[in-house]
C-alpha cells in the first residue's frame, strides 16, 4: 500500500489507534522486564504478552505496507523469543537494554506512519540486534522467521529454568473450580453423616466414619491451601510498573516525586492482582497532580522539593493491607465539610472519618472545584468502587498540610471465603466472617427504638439494627421474633442484622454473579452450600451504605 | 443474489481494511460478517450455512485460526463452507497442517484488495453450491 | 438457496404455559430439568425469579411467564426448567410443563394476529399449526435480551 493512496489515507487513523497504544505498551514493557532481571524478581509471562502485541502491530504495519515499523517489530519478536528461551544469554542484561530502545523507536515509527517511518533507523537497530545473536552465540532460532507459532497454548519447560514451569492461569482457574466442587461434596458428606449419626446414635463404625471424616476435611483444607498458593503471585508484579509511569506523571506536572515500595514480596491472589493495578495507578496519579506541592511550595513549607510517595503491603489474617502515603498538602476538612453542605449532605453529626469518607463519594469527587478543595481530584469513587468490587475496603487518614494515608484492606482471594451462613425466613445467606464482628443472642429488651429506627447497646456503642428479612425483601414481617443478630462491620461501620438461625462457618467457593441477575445491590457472589442449595453471599460493605429500613 | 462472507481477525484494523475491500468493485453489494474472536468467529459459522468464505486469521489470542478449523472438521460443522486461512508467514509444514484441517487455502498478509477479488473469483468458480 | 434442505421445516421444543403452547427452536435448548431450590436473589431485577444449582454451576432461572405478561403461578409436580443458550448466556426459563419435541412445517408457520397486542406479543415470533395444535413460537433472543440491557415490564 503506498501512502497516497486512499486506502492508506482512510485506514491509517485505524492503524494509530490500534497500534500506538499497543507500542506504548511494549515500550513500557520493556522498562519494566529490564527491572525485574534486574531484581531478579518474577516475570510471570510478561514477555509471553508482549510477543502477543508485537506481533499485532507486526501484523497491522504489513497491512498498512509500513516496512520500517513491520521489520522493527519482528526483529522485536526475534530478540524477546531469544531472550526468553531458558538459559537465556549471560550478556542478557545487554539484551533487555537493546529491547528497551527497541520499544521506544517502535513507539516513534508507529507514531510516524502517516509518513512512512524511517527505514534507516530501523536496519540500523536490526543490524544491533542481529549483531547481540551473534554474539551470544546461541544455536539460535534463526533471525528473520520463526516457523509456526501460535498464541494460544500453554507450555512447559522440562530443562532449565530451575523447576519453574509456565502454565496457562486458566488452567488453574479449572483446578479452583474442581476443588470447589470437592468442597461442596465434602460438606454434602459431612451433612448426610450428621443426619445417620444422629439416627444412629453411637457405634464403632460411626466412630470410624466421624475419624475418616475428619481426616478428609484436613487433607480437603490442605489441598485447597496448596491450589491457593500455585494463584499467588507477589505484589511486586503491579508494584514493578508504578516507577515509570510515576516518572511520567511528576515530569508532565512539573514536579519532582520519589517512590518508595516496600513488601513487595507480599502474596495475592493473580485475579485479585489483576484488577488492583488500575486503582492503585489512579491512586497515585492522584496524589502527585494533587497532593504533592510543586516544588516552590514545598520549599516555603520547609520540605524538601522532592515529595514522596511510600506504597507498602503487609499481609495481615487472611487480608493484605495496602498503604499508600504522600508527604504532601493533606485535605482540607473544612472545605470538604462546606462542599458537603452545598450538596446537600447532613454532615452535622458525622465523625472525621465520616467526613474524610466524603471524597469517594461520587457526585461529590467530581464536582469540578473539589479538586482544588479537598486536594484530591476526579475518579476516587471509581477506586473505591473497584476496591470494594474485589471484597476489600478502602480508608483515608489526613495530616493537614503534612500529607495522606490511603490504606486498603484486600483480601487475599477471591476464590474461597470463609463464611458465616445464617438463615433468614428459611432463605441462606453467607456472610464473609472478615465482616462479621460478632454474633449475638438477642434480647428483646436491648433493643431500643430511637427515631423509629432500631438500635441496640452493643460493646457500649449504639449500634443500628435492621430486621435480616427486611433487608433482604424476603416479604413479610418475621411470626416469630429472630433469635440472633449477626453484627456485621466494614469500614469502620457497624449494623446488627437479624436473623433466625446460625448455621455455623464454612468455606464457601465464590460463584460470581451471572449478569443476568444485573447489579444486585447487597449480594457480591453466590455459592452452593452443602446441601445443594445456592446461597447468596452478602457485602457487608454494601449493605452498612444504605439507610437503614425501617 | 450478493453473496456473503465471514471474516475473522482480532484486528479491528484488517476488519475496516475487510470493510472497504467489500464494498468496491465486483464485491460491492456482498453481505459481510465479522468475528473478533476465535469463539464468536465459530457462533457465526454456525448461524450461516449460506456462506460463500470464511476468511480466518490464524493467529489470534485464545482460540487461534488453526483450531478453529480442526473443532469444524471435528464438529463436522458446515463443511462445504469454504475456509481460506490468512496469516503473515507459513512454512510448509503450517500449510499442511492448515490444509489437513480443512483449510480451502491459504491468504498472506498482507493483502491488496485485488488478492481478495481473486480469491473470491476462484472460490466462487470453485463451488458450485454458491450462485455467482 | 445454497444449503437448502435445511429450512423446510422448524424443529422444536415445545411447553406449555396456562394451557397455551409454546415451542423454542431446539438449537437453543440444552436440556430440561425438575425444578429444585430455586433461591432467590435479593434484589434482582424484575423476571428473575433467582438461581439455582445446575450440577454446580450457578444457573440464572427467568420467570417467562411475567414476561409474557401472565401471573407468576405456583411450582407443580409438572413445572421443568428448560436451560436455553441464547446471547452466549446460559439460563433456565420456568414453565408450567414440558410438552414434547416436534417438527413443524416452515409452511404452516403464520405471523401473530396484528389485532392482538398483549405485553409479551413482541416476542412471538409466529404461530405454528401442528396436527390440531397452535404453537407459540417464542422468539427467545428478544424475551432474553443481553444482560446490559434494561428488561423493563
Amino acid at each position: 500500500m503506498r501512502r497516497d493512496d486512499g486506502v492508506f489515507r482512510e485506514l491509517i487513523d485505524d492503524y494509530l489507534v490500534e497500534c500506538l497504544p499497543l507500542a506504548e505498551r511494549v515500550a513500557d514493557g520493556f522498562v519494566e522486564l529490564e527491572r525485574r532481571r534486574r531484581e531478579g524478581a518474577s516475570e510471570d509471562g510478561l514477555l509471553a504478552s508482549l510477543q502477543g502485541m508485537l506481533h499485532t502491530v507486526k501484523g497491522n504495519s504489513a497491512m498498512m505496507g509500513l516496512a520500517p515499523a513491520q521489520e522493527l517489530a519482528h526483529a522485536l519478536e526475534d530478540l524477546s523469543a531469544l531472550l526468553g528461551r531458558d538459559g537465556a544469554p549471560e550478556s542478557e542484561g545487554g539484551g533487555a537494554a537493546l529491547l528497551v530502545a527497541g520499544g521506544g523507536l517502535l513507539v516513534e515509527q508507529v507514531r510516524a506512519a502517516a509518513e512512512g517511518g524511517d527505514p534507516g533507523r530501523t536496519a540500523e537497530f536490526v543490524a544491533q540486534v542481529h549483531a547481540f545473536a551473534a554474539r551470544t552465540s546461541e544455536p539460535t532460532v534463526p533471525l528473520g522467521r520463526r516457523g509456526g507459532e501460535r498464541r494460544s497454548a500453554p507450555e512447559t519447560r522440562p530443562e532449565g529454568a530451575a523447576n519453574v514451569v509456565r502454565v496457562d492461569f486458566r488452567r488453574l482457574d479449572a483446578m479452583l473450580e474442581v476443588l470447589g466442587e470437592g468442597l461442596i461434596e465434602h460438606s454434602a458428606v459431612v451433612e448426610a453423616f450428621r443426619r445417620v449419626a444422629r439416627r444412629g446414635g453411637a457405634g464403632e463404625e460411626i466412630g470410624d466414619l466421624d475419624r475418616a471424616i475428619v481426616a478428609m476435611e484436613k487433607t480437603m483444607k490442605r489441598l485447597e491451601a496448596v491450589v491457593m498458593e500455585t494463584r499467588l503471585l507477589p505484589i511486586s508484579t503491579v508494584f514493578g510498573r508504578f516507577p515509570r509511569q510515576l516518572r511520567d506523571i511528576a515530569h508532565s506536572q512539573r514536579k519532582r516525586v520519589r517512590l518508595v515500595v516496600s513488601g513487595g514480596e507480599t502474596s495475592l491472589d493473580k485475579a485479585v492482582l489483576d484488577r488492583l493495578g488500575e486503582p492503585l495507578l489512579h491512586l497515585l496519579n492522584n496524589a502527585v497532580v494533587h497532593g504533592i506541592e510543586d516544588p516552590d511550595e514545598r520549599l516555603r513549607a520547609g520540605k524538601p522539593e522532592e515529595g514522596t510517595l511510600e506504597l507498602s503491603a503487609a499481609s495481615q489474617s487472611g487480608r493484605v493491607i495496602i498503604h499508600l502515603t504522600d508527604d504532601g498538602r493533606g485535605l482540607d476538612e473544612t472545605k470538604i465539610l462546606a462542599e458537603a453542605e452545598s450538596l446537600g449532605l447532613d454532615v452535622r453529626s458525622a465523625d472525621p472519618a465520616r467526613i474524610r469518607a466524603l471524597i469517594f463519594l461520587p457526585g461529590f469527587s467530581t464536582a469540578a472545584q473539589v479538586s482544588q478543595l479537598a486536594g484530591r481530584g476526579v475518579g476516587l469513587d471509581v477506586v473505591a468502587g473497584s476496591i470494594r468490587g474485589l471484597g476489600g475496603t478502602i480508608e483515608v487518614e489526613s495530616r493537614p498540610g503534612r500529607g495522606v494515608t490511603f490504606v486498603l484492606d484486600l483480601p487475599l482471594t477471591l476464590a474461597v471465603v470463609r463464611s458465616l451462613i445464617v438463615e433468614v425466613d428459611r432463605e441462606r445467606y453467607a456472610v464473609p466472617i472478615s465482616q462479621v464482628a460478632e454474633t449475638v443472642r438477642t434480647e428483646p429488651e436491648a433493643m431500643r427504638q430511637i427515631n423509629g429506627r432500631g438500635v441496640t447497646l452493643w460493646r457500649g456503642d449504639l449500634i443500628p439494627v435492621s430486621d435480616g428479612g427486611a433487608l433482604l425483601g424476603t416479604g413479610g414481617r418475621p411470626a416469630a421474633p429472630r433469635r440472633f443478630f449477626v453484627v456485621i462491620s466494614s469500614g469502620g461501620r457497624r449494623r446488627g442484622v437479624l436473623v433466625d438461625r446460625l448455621m455455623g462457618h464454612q468455606d464457601v467457593v465464590v460463584k460470581g454473579l451471572d449478569r443476568t441477575l444485573g447489579r444486585p445491590e447487597m449480594v457480591s457472589g453466590t455459592t452452593i452450600l452443602g446441601d445443594g442449595r445456592v446461597a447468596c453471599i452478602l457485602d457487608a460493605a454494601r449493605i452498612l451504605e444504605r439507610e437503614v429500613p425501617a | 443474489m450478493p453473496n456473503s462472507f465471514l471474516v475473522v481477525d482480532d484486528s479491528k484494523l484488517v476488519h475496516r481494511m475487510y470493510r472497504l475491500i467489500f464494498s468496491r468493485g465486483n464485491l460491492a453489494g456482498s453481505t459481510v460478517y465479522h468475528a473478533n474472536d476465535g469463539r464468536e468467529g465459530y457462533s457465526m459459522l454456525a448461524a450461516h450455512p449460506e456462506l460463500s468464505l470464511v476468511l480466518l486469521d490464524l493467529n489470534m489470542p485464545q482460540i487461534n485460526g488453526l483450531e478453529l478449523l480442526i473443532r469444524r472438521q471435528a464438529e463436522r460443522l458446515h463443511l462445504h463452507v469454504p475456509i481460506v486461512l490468512v496469516t503473515t508467514e507459513t512454512t510448509a509444514g503450517d500449510e499442511l497442517r492448515g490444509r489437513a484441517a480443512g483449510a480451502w487455502d491459504y491468504l498472506r498478509k498482507p493483502f491488496q484488495p485485488s488478492d481478495v477479488e481473486s480469491l473470491v473469483a476462484r472460490v466462487l468458480a470453485a463451488s458450485p453450491a454458491a450462485s455467482a | 438457496m445454497s444449503g437448502g434442505g435445511f429450512a423446510r421445516e422448524l424443529h422444536l421444543l415445545t411447553f406449555a404455559l396456562d394451557r397455551e403452547e409454546y415451542g423454542v427452536p431446539v438449537g437453543q435448548v440444552r436440556e430440561v430439568i425438575r425444578v429444585s431450590e430455586i433461591t432467590r436473589v435479593p434484589h434482582a431485577p424484575a423476571h428473575v425469579r433467582g438461581v439455582t444449582n445446575l450440577r454446580g454451576r450457578i444457573l440464572p432461572v427467568v420467570e417467562i411467564r411475567t414476561r409474557l405478561g401472565l401471573q407468576p403461578a405456583a411450582i407443580t409436580g409438572r413445572s421443568r426448567i428448560v436451560v436455553v443458550e441464547v446471547h452466549d448466556r446460559v439460563l433456565g426459563i420456568l414453565v408450567d410443563a414440558v410438552l414434547q419435541v416436534t417438527k413443524v412445517p416452515l409452511e404452516s408457520v403464520t405471523p401473530p394476529p396484528a389485532e392482538v397486542v398483549s405485553p409479551g406479543s413482541d416476542f412471538i415470533g409466529g404461530v405454528a399449526r401442528a396436527s390440531s395444535r397452535l404453537v407459540m413460537l417464542l422468539e427467545l433472543e428478544k424475551a432474553l435480551p443481553p444482560p446490559d440491557t434494561e428488561l423493563s415490564p
